[in-house]
């Protein structure tokens, strides 16, 4: 009883503190709350404003040459947020504002255009424009390499789904095969064993293993063999045969074994040598 | 050869045209101007806008980088050092304009590094606008493809809603005389190839620049197809400007016009690590509140408490 009597005091301490704070925090709200909405005692002073327009703009009948301005009518709403329609509203200002323009100068009867064969500094360098077409390339390039991969990808995809096609039409021969040869069996127990034209069950195992992969790692390949089978293409038959004795990778014991022959080959002893 | 030729005199031919106001005549003594100014009535208004750019010591390496683009492209625009931002700028800056024979100016001025403020002002009489920047981007991060020649004078384009209050009309005024590029300026070249858009979206004043690029054999005859295939590529720069103040005076005077919705950056910031802040107070509350909330509906006493003590 006691402890939880403490337990309470200490929260009551807690909960006053807290509400201290809640209500400092309510204070910075407040704060912060008006800024959001336009405050009020801003000086508006429009008269003056306009006073100072008259001061500093320019006589009327100012030629419009001078001016070059064009005011375009904005779309009533746009989405500050909206890159894109931002843009495009820019865009189009730009573009609307330019016809007007040339249309203005055209009916002045100047050329206002930069003649094709007129070579000046321009805003930006020659560096840099470089830089924004490799910028442009690698972009491209990125682009290009992401798709490559793409394709690459769905081709595996598709090879796998082969390759598993393939697996499965394996093991349905294989299985064929197999309840063939039960059948084939059946039939003869069942015929007695007679000799006739059930003799022969119309497999033809010489053809291979149909089903069978082959138990060779490498096949086509001696088994002494370094150069990995590519022996055979070669052109220089020595050098073949060298790259094949003493060349990169491959069992070099399979080399020092004897074989049937080897052991009964005495071509290479010297015999008379050691009597000598 | 003898086409090129031809072209060349052509051009002569329109500069001669450009330069078409009468010059005063020279004399032994200078130039005698007071009885030539009055005979032609059409030439009496000639600009002489020059505007001085600085920036601010300390300012950013990329809003340093903005500020060469706004040089780049404003060729009636006189470079000078920077100036330390304190209290008695306006009238070290005002100084300096007069020095410089400058008629208006635009001050970058970089506070703390990341806040960006632009003045614009008229130098001896006034008005100035202080602006808050966003959004910048400079012409060499942006990596756009449009290009157009150094000098070339700029259509200016404002949206409709410049002109519908006092204070966006004052502005309007300021932008086209401080971004607008003298006719007949000695550095300008009498071709046309971009345009500068100044829309007002979200009370802000927003910045773009772009090449108006023809085809080439189309120049001849842009009265007929040549307007419609005309396209627009963009430049850069890019920045979106945010009227705080307009002031009567060249950095000073009266204040005529203050934006009601303006926060400054250093107020935004201070708000969010606030936010941020109060975490940990929210967590405390949830848990007092449970607490609470425990304590007012105690469990009732479970009757089958003591069944399996026995």
């Amino acid at each position: 009883m006691g402890a939880f009597k403490k337990d309470k005091t200490m929260d009551e301490d807690d909960l006053s503190d807290v509400e201290e704070e809640l209500e400092s925090k309510s204070d910075s709200e407040q704060e912060l709350v008006p800024l959001k909405e336009p405050s009020k005692d801003v000086v508006y002073n429009e008269d003056g404003l306009l006073e100072k327009l008259e001061d500093i703009a320019w006589p009327e009948n100012v030629d419009w040459m001078h001016k070059l301005t064009i005011d375009h009518e904005q779309a009533a709403d746009i989405d500050v947020e909206d890159d894109l329609a931002r843009e495009m509203a820019f865009y189009t200002q730009a573009l609307d504002g330019t016809r007007k323009a040339f249309a203005n100068l055209q009916s002045i009867g100047l050329p206002f255009l930069r003649p094709p064969d007129y070579y000046a500094e321009m805003v930006k360098s020659d560096t840099h424009m470089l830089k924004v077409k490799s910028k442009l390339l690698v972009e491209k390039k990125k682009i290009e390499e992401a798709e490559e991969r793409k394709k690459a990808r769905e081709a595996k995809k598709i090879a796998k789904e082969v390759q598993a096609q393939k697996n499965k039409e394996r093991a349905k021969r294989k299985k064929e095969d197999i309840e063939s040869v039960k059948k084939w069996r059946k039939q003869r127990q069942q015929s007695g064993f007679a000799k006739g034209k059930d003799e022969d069950p119309g497999f033809n195992f010489d053809e291979g293993n149909s089903f069978e992969r082959s138990k060779k790692k490498r096949p086509g390949v001696a088994p002494g063999d370094r150069s990995g089978g590519f022996k055979k293409q070669g052109w220089n038959k020595k050098r073949d045969h060298r790259e094949s004795k003493f060349g990169h990778g491959g069992r070099k014991g399979m080399k020092k074994q004897n074989t049937a022959e080897s052991t009964n080959d005495f071509k290479n002893f010297n015999k008379g040598e050691r009597k000598k | 050869m003898g086409k090129k030729r031809k072209q060349a005199e052509v051009q002569e031919v329109v500069k001669k045209d450009d330069t078409a106001p009468p010059r005063p005549k020279r004399t032994l003594l200078g130039w005698k101007d007071g009885a030539v100014v009055k005979k032609s009535d059409s030439a009496v208004f000639r600009n002489k806008e020059k505007v001085l750019v600085t920036c601010s010591r300390r300012i950013n390496s990329r809003y340093r980088h903005l500020m060469m683009d706004v040089v780049s492209l404003l060729p009636h625009c006189k470079k000078d050092s920077k100036v330390e931002s304190k209290e008695t700028k306006g009238a070290t800056l005002n100084e300096i304009v007069e020095l410089r024979n400058c008629s208006s100016i635009l001050f970058f001025e970089c506070r703390k590094q990341k806040d960006l403020y632009l003045w614009m002002a008229k130098s001896p009489g006034g008005p100035s606008a202080k602006f808050l920047v966003n959004a910048v981007h400079t012409m060499e991060e942006l990596k756009l493809t449009g290009n157009h020649l150094k000098g070339s004078r700029p259509i200016l384009t404002f949206s409709s809603n410049f002109d519908e209050e006092p204070h966006w009309k004052l502005l309007k005024e300021l932008i086209m005389q401080t971004f607008g590029t003298p006719k007949d300026h000695g550095k300008a070249k009498p071709f046309h190839d971009h345009v500068f858009v100044f829309s007002i979206v979200d009370r802000h004043i927003w910045f773009r620049n772009y090449q108006i690029s023809v085809p080439h054999n189309e120049i001849d005859k842009v009265d007929r197809g040549g307007l419609d295939k005309m396209t627009l590529v963009e430049v850069g720069p890019r920045f979106c400007l945010n009227p705080i103040k307009i002031f009567g005076g060249s950095f000073g005077g009266p204040t005529l016009y203050e934006n009601p919705l303006y926060i400054s950056p250093n107020l935004e910031r201070a708000q969010l690590k606030r936010e941020k802040a109060t975490k940990y107070v929210k967590k405390v509350k949830a848990k007092t509140r449970r607490k609470m909330h425990v304590m007012e509906n105690p469990l009732e006493p479970d009757e089958f408490a003591d069944l399996w003590k026995e």
